[in-house]
């Protein structure tokens, strides 16, 4: 599904955010990106996401090169993603219901079919009744949640998660976990980037462990 | 093409909320462009009164040949001989000094000082059109009718038509100009108030180039803004000029009877409004296109 071979991200006037790192990710499987903050999990993310494009080496989703792809087809690329941002990035100028509508309206999804779509995915992650309130009224644990709930709005067949549990105490931390391990289980690809190793020996994972920029281990937790 | 409809629907939508949470701003701004287009469009539409003034009165005789009270017939009859060899007369028309009082009798029945004059003061009158209208050949040829025997005076007429002709031509090239420099001003106005959305719209325009959103997608709904700006001032523009001709026609009236004349000013017809708005949605879309384009590609990653 995806597909890393030799990859280097250097960007403009820094050291290589990563270096020559090789793995792969198949179809349902839940995988952890783990490394000290710097480490380049987010940039690792970035490129899977296509976000990014790799410095050099090759970066295969689905099957299509990312570097050979024109400017134009990225955006269609990214929206087989469904992404849950480090800083959540939620609008505040829109209520939950809005906010979660944003990736259907980009791909051209509105009305009755939007609606019953946003309020499915509020509901999985418990903020149904939360449809008309503004984000910044919400807790720490809800917006976390509202962020997810956007990333899955699409009914992507990869989610990527930034740092998901990165400010929650331990108990919001344990929910937000199974509700990824929920997806993972319909058969959704679930890639969870994270500093600690919290709930990791809950699942069976796989775990990339990144050290400055190098991939240091791949091991599978049981 | 149901894809198509509903992506180009969804920004309008996006759209007229934004104008509708912003009513003030957004008035101003149809405002500013409004005045801004109004000031061309009333200069077209003087220049236009004027030029179908000068274009009215053009058809009529140009020359006027007076001939002396005391010419006997066959003077008359010589001019009018000399007038038909002439090769720089395409026309011309004999008006008796009888004919002359009757029509003015008729033209103004209550006037008494006509009705108490003894005998007609009116001249035998020719009114020659001459074949070329260039002012040189008009001059020649009154120089030459001046010559003939029994002529008392020659009157151009028209001439200060023509002139006017010049000018409303004179005119026309000056509201071009103004026209195109009042155009740049609205293409930096509109181009500036989009940027100004584009900047409090930046984290999701971010947001939505991270998740998949096309270039043209973000682009749309800020088209969609300039084009509205643009067809909203054009619509201002027409207002205000129908609002100040409307009043100027007002107290020109007066006026222009006192000058026997009933000059007004016309309202801009059907297509000339149409144009009006036209132009003023391009302007819009234009200017947007470009702070869109400039914006997005800046934020892109």
């Amino acid at each position: 599904m995806i597909t890393f071979d030799n990859v280097t991200k250097r960007y403009p006037g820094s050291h290589e955010a990563i270096s020559n790192v090789s793995f792969a990710i198949e179809q349902g499987e839940m995988v952890y990106v783990t490394g000290h903050s710097g480490a380049g999990k987010s940039t690792l993310l970035k490129l899977m996401a296509a976000i990014e494009r790799p410095t050099s080496g090759t970066v295969l989703i689905n099957n299509q090169n990312v570097s050979k792809l024109k400017e134009a087809t990225l955006p269609y690329v990214r929206r087989k993603f469904g992404l849950v941002f480090q800083d959540h990035k939620l609008l505040y100028d829109r209520n939950c219901f809005h906010n979660v509508a944003l990736p259907l309206a980009i791909n051209g999804i509105t009305g009755m079919e939007a609606g019953k779509r946003i309020r499915a995915a509020l509901d999985k992650v418990g903020l149904l009744n939360k449809e008309k309130a503004m984000p910044i009224t919400l807790s720490g644990g809800e917006q976390q949640r509202l962020a997810i709930a956007r990333a899955v709005v699409s009914r992507p067949s990869i989610l990527i998660a930034d740092e998901p549990t990165g400010n929650l105490d331990k108990n919001y931390a344990e929910d937000i976990l199974t509700l990824f391990s929920a997806f993972q289980q319909v058969g959704v690809t679930v890639i969870i980037a994270t500093h600690d190793a919290l709930g990791n020996a809950n699942y069976q994972n796989k775990v990339l462990h990144l050290n400055q920029g190098r991939l240091v281990n791949i091991e599978a937790t049981v | 093409m149901k894809n198509w409809l509903t992506q180009h629907g969804q920004a309008l939508k996006l759209v007229l909320r934004r104008f509708k949470t912003n009513k003030l701003n957004t008035l101003l701004i149809c405002l500013a462009i409004g005045v801004t287009i109004a000031l061309p469009s009333m200069l077209y539409t003087v220049l236009d009164s004027l030029s179908s003034l000068a274009s009215n009165v053009k058809t009529e005789s140009q020359i006027s040949l007076f001939l002396a009270s005391d010419n006997s017939e066959s003077t008359t009859a010589n001019i009018k001989a000399a007038l038909e060899k002439n090769a720089a007369i395409k026309n011309f028309q004999f008006v008796s000094k009888q004919d002359a009082l009757a029509k003015l009798q008729a033209a103004d029945a209550n006037n008494e000082v006509l009705s108490s004059l003894e005998d007609n003061p009116l001249p035998d009158a020719f009114f020659i059109e001459p074949n070329n209208l260039d002012a040189d050949n008009i001059a020649n040829l009154q120089n030459e009718l001046r010559q003939l025997e029994g002529v008392e005076d020659v009157l151009v007429d028209g001439a200060w038509m023509k002139r006017l002709n010049y000018l409303v031509l004179l005119g026309k090239q000056a509201m071009l100009i103004i026209a195109s420099l009042l155009a740049l001003l609205l293409l930096a106005v509109i181009g500036n108030t989009i940027r100004m959305q584009i900047l409090t719209q930046q984290a999701e325009i971010e947001l939505s180039r991270l998740i998949g959103a096309t270039k043209g997608f973000i682009r749309r709904p800020f088209l969609y803004a300039g084009a509205l700006y643009g067809l909203l001032g054009g619509l201002f523009a027409l207002l205000i000029t129908f609002a100040v001709i409307y009043v100027f026609n007002r107290s020109i009236a007066p006026i222009a009877a006192e000058y026997e004349s009933s000059f007004l000013l016309n309202f801009p017809n059907f297509s000339v409004s149409t144009i009006i708005c036209i132009i003023s949605l391009l302007i819009g879309l234009v200017s947007a296109y470009f702070a869109a384009s400039k914006s997005i590609i800046k934020s892109a990653s």
